[in-house]
């Protein structure tokens, strides 16, 4: 089904809030000049506010935005493999939360203290791990892009973010300002529920 | 020098250590503590001029498979095991190594030489089926996801193959696509190779007389020079990594392995002494016998960063320039942190409480929305988001705030995340429907407790003037800087 600019900014917007046309339009994969004119159009119906060239959804349109996946993304929910790749997704979730965790914080003598960054062994260890872990997800990326190549940015972007970590960059792991791999993954994570209308756990 | 055992491979029996470039940090390490006369599992590696060779022709060199049999039959007799067959199965480990590290090298392969056949051996030996069991699916699963990277293909029963195989995968990861960046980025030449180290694995659970633990050389925590540890009898080292089992200190070793606790503080004594450096030891104790896994610079705390620093000077084991370099301004800044002056606040019952997240103290108005977060802030208010949980859409209410409290969620949740990268104090998981109720209230977060308390309490920020070693340090400091 062709899914309408209208509610692409918008969700857009659900998962980056704050963003600009540009953020918004890359992320839900439409041209800007769509995205700006969708967003200009949302913001004349009340639909989403504007302060200084970004974005965010005004209260009452979450709510008809929330009620509008199902609508849309049927067909993807009935696309056995691509909720197959969902399903795989939740579970290296897991794998990932842990590995942040165990990025931002270290376990000293069965104690955890946040990692002041001051062992570099450990954090070579913790970036490998994630790089292995990229590799295993990748695959299941491919089978998401597979099912809405729209989603192929994430995939491009948690790469990108993983290659800067690796090469020292070391704030493009878990950075919440910036793009970082967290942030790609739980952008991925948020667009991912909003598809299939699950709910987070925690 | 270790013995060769062909062309390719070595025998570390104890001898000089060779050079790291021929055998990687790993075994070079390995070696330098049989040089040191610590008691180390069996070891013989395969060189990197063995991946060097694979990398030129596409295949291991012809005589390779002979020389590994010949490095099995070496560990055989060290170890009075049998691999791949016998009563008493000889299990090895199998790791890549080059001269210096990188990322996207292969993982260690543990426990490679079961089979059906040594399953049942090692179950009888041990009088344990569910751990020879386990042992079996471990290196099951790590041959699947290491070796064959999760695509479909056999693991074999032949202890031999599957050595062959794996040593193959460690070649095959010297061009993976993380160890191919890592060395484009810091102009390391793509011919080194990586080394192979294969190792007899000891077990820590054959009877009452075996056990494993760590040892370090200093407590991590707060730095007291005494040696710190747990063990943990009739165990392997996972049993103790899980959490299922609580460890006792080490001090419990002298019921059932006296010799074997002074041999390890022995060895403690000594790799402190070559590593100028607090030490964290893994060791494992087969029927009576010590034997060392690993020794590395411990990971520690703040406060044991700068007290291990200040000491090892005073100890004439560093110079002060060492000690201003194990100590980094992350640290320093932490070690300054304000705290609560009183963290039990008078033993009054907080308003809530949960999950450590992320330390620190953070005071204010409780809020229940982001956008509410930001726009207090943004007119100078101090505020404490509080949410059920949180998500992408909450960052500008988490930046906002002075700490972040949640109701579900653990460790690793979103906020929890979000909170430790944005340097914020956090309490997670306190309860459903814990924190609405405080909606409007001035409290004072304990990030480092998991505390919510009721009101503004008072907070104080540590100094030179009530730690010495803290004064002392940043004497030196300054002194460099001066330098400079």
């Amino acid at each position: 089904m062709q899914i309408p600019d209208a509610h692409l900014v918008l969700h857009g917007l659900a998962i980056k809030k704050h963003a600009d046309a540009a953020a918004v339009g890359k992320l839900v994969g439409l041209p800007i000049e769509r995205a700006s004119k969708a967003l200009a159009d949302a913001v004349k119906r009340g639909r989403a506010n504007e302060a200084q060239g970004r974005f965010i959804l005004a209260p009452m349109a979450r709510m008809a935005l929330d009620g509008e996946y199902s609508k849309y993304y049927s067909d993807l929910r009935g696309n056995a493999d691509f909720v197959a790749a969902y399903e795989g997704f939740e579970r290296i979730n897991v794998e990932l939360k842990q590995l942040i965790t165990d990025w931002q914080t270290i376990d000293v003598a069965g104690k955890r203290v946040p990692n002041d960054h001051s062992n570099a062994a450990h954090d070579e260890k913790v970036i490998s791990r994630i790089g292995d872990m990229h590799e295993r997800a990748d695959k299941l990326f491919a089978r998401l892009a597979a099912g809405l190549p729209r989603l192929q940015i994430y995939r491009d972007h948690l790469l990108q973010a993983l290659e800067k970590a690796e090469d020292g960059a070391i704030e493009w792991i878990s950075d919440a300002r910036i793009d970082s791999y967290h942030t790609v993954w739980f952008e991925l994570h948020e667009e991912l529920l909003r598809l299939m209308g699950r709910t987070r756990v925690e | 020098m270790a013995t060769p055992l062909g062309k390719w491979t070595l025998a570390l029996d104890g001898g000089a250590a060779p050079e790291r470039s021929l055998i990687g940090g790993k075994a070079w390490s390995l070696a330098r503590m049989r040089e040191l006369d610590l008691p180390v599992p069996p070891a013989f590696v395969v060189t990197t001029q063995a991946c060097t060779e694979f990398l030129k022709s596409g295949s291991e060199p012809p005589e390779l498979a002979a020389e590994l049999a010949a490095g099995i039959a070496w560990l055989e007799a060290q170890t009075g095991r049998s691999f791949g067959h016998g009563s008493k199965p000889l299990l090895v480990s199998v790791r890549s190594g080059a001269s210096i590290s990188m990322p996207g090298m292969m993982d260690t392969v543990l426990n490679l030489g079961i089979n059906a056949a040594t399953e049942a051996a090692l179950a009888a030996e041990c009088g344990d089926a569910a751990f020879a069991r386990d042992t079996h699916r471990r290196f099951e699963e790590l041959y699947r996801s290491i070796v064959l990277r999760g695509d479909p293909g056999e693991v074999p029963e032949a202890a031999p193959s599957q050595l062959q195989a794996a040593v193959r995968a460690v070649f095959d990861s010297w061009n993976s696509r993380r160890a191919k960046r890592y060395r484009q980025h810091n102009n390391i030449p793509d011919d080194l190779g990586t080394a192979v180290t294969v190792q007899a694995m000891v077990f820590g659970n054959l009877d009452a007389n075996s056990g494993t633990g760590v040892l370090f050389t200093r407590n991590p925590l707060d730095g007291t020079p005494e040696p710190y540890g747990e063990y943990l009898a009739r165990a392997q080292g996972e049993d103790v990594v899980s959490g299922k089992f609580t460890p006792k200190p080490l001090e419990e070793m002298r019921k059932t392995v006296p010799q074997a606790l002074e041999a390890l503080l022995a060895a403690a004594r000594t790799l402190e002494h070559e590593h100028r450096d607090v030490q964290d030891i893994e060791f494992t104790v087969q029927q009576s016998k010590l034997w060392l896994l690993q020794s590395r610079a411990a990971k520690r705390a703040a406060p044991a960063a700068l007290r291990i620093a200040v000491d090892l000077v005073n100890e004439e084991r560093i110079d002060k320039a060492t000690a201003l370099s194990r100590v980094t301004p992350e640290q320093l800044a932490s070690l300054t942190n304000p705290c609560l002056e009183d963290p039990d606040n008078g033993g009054k019952p907080p308003l809530a409480a949960g999950e450590s997240a992320c330390p620190g103290v953070g005071i204010g108005m409780v809020v229940t929305d982001s956008d509410e977060a930001e726009k207090r802030a943004a007119a100078g208010e101090h505020v404490v988001l509080a949410r059920p949980t949180t998500s992408p859409e909450d960052l500008h209410g988490m930046i906002a705030a002075k700490a972040i409290i949640t109701e579900q969620g653990g460790s690793t949740s979103h906020a929890a995340v979000v909170s430790r990268s944005l340097g914020r104090p956090c309490v997670v998981g306190c309860g459903d429907g814990s924190l609405t109720a405080l909606k409007g209230r001035v409290v004072t977060v304990c990030g480092a407790t998991g505390r919510i308390h009721d009101g503004p309490l008072p907070v104080m920020r540590p100094s030179e003037v009530n730690d010495f070693r803290l004064a002392q340090f940043m004497e030196w400091k300054r002194v460099a800087e001066q330098k400079n």
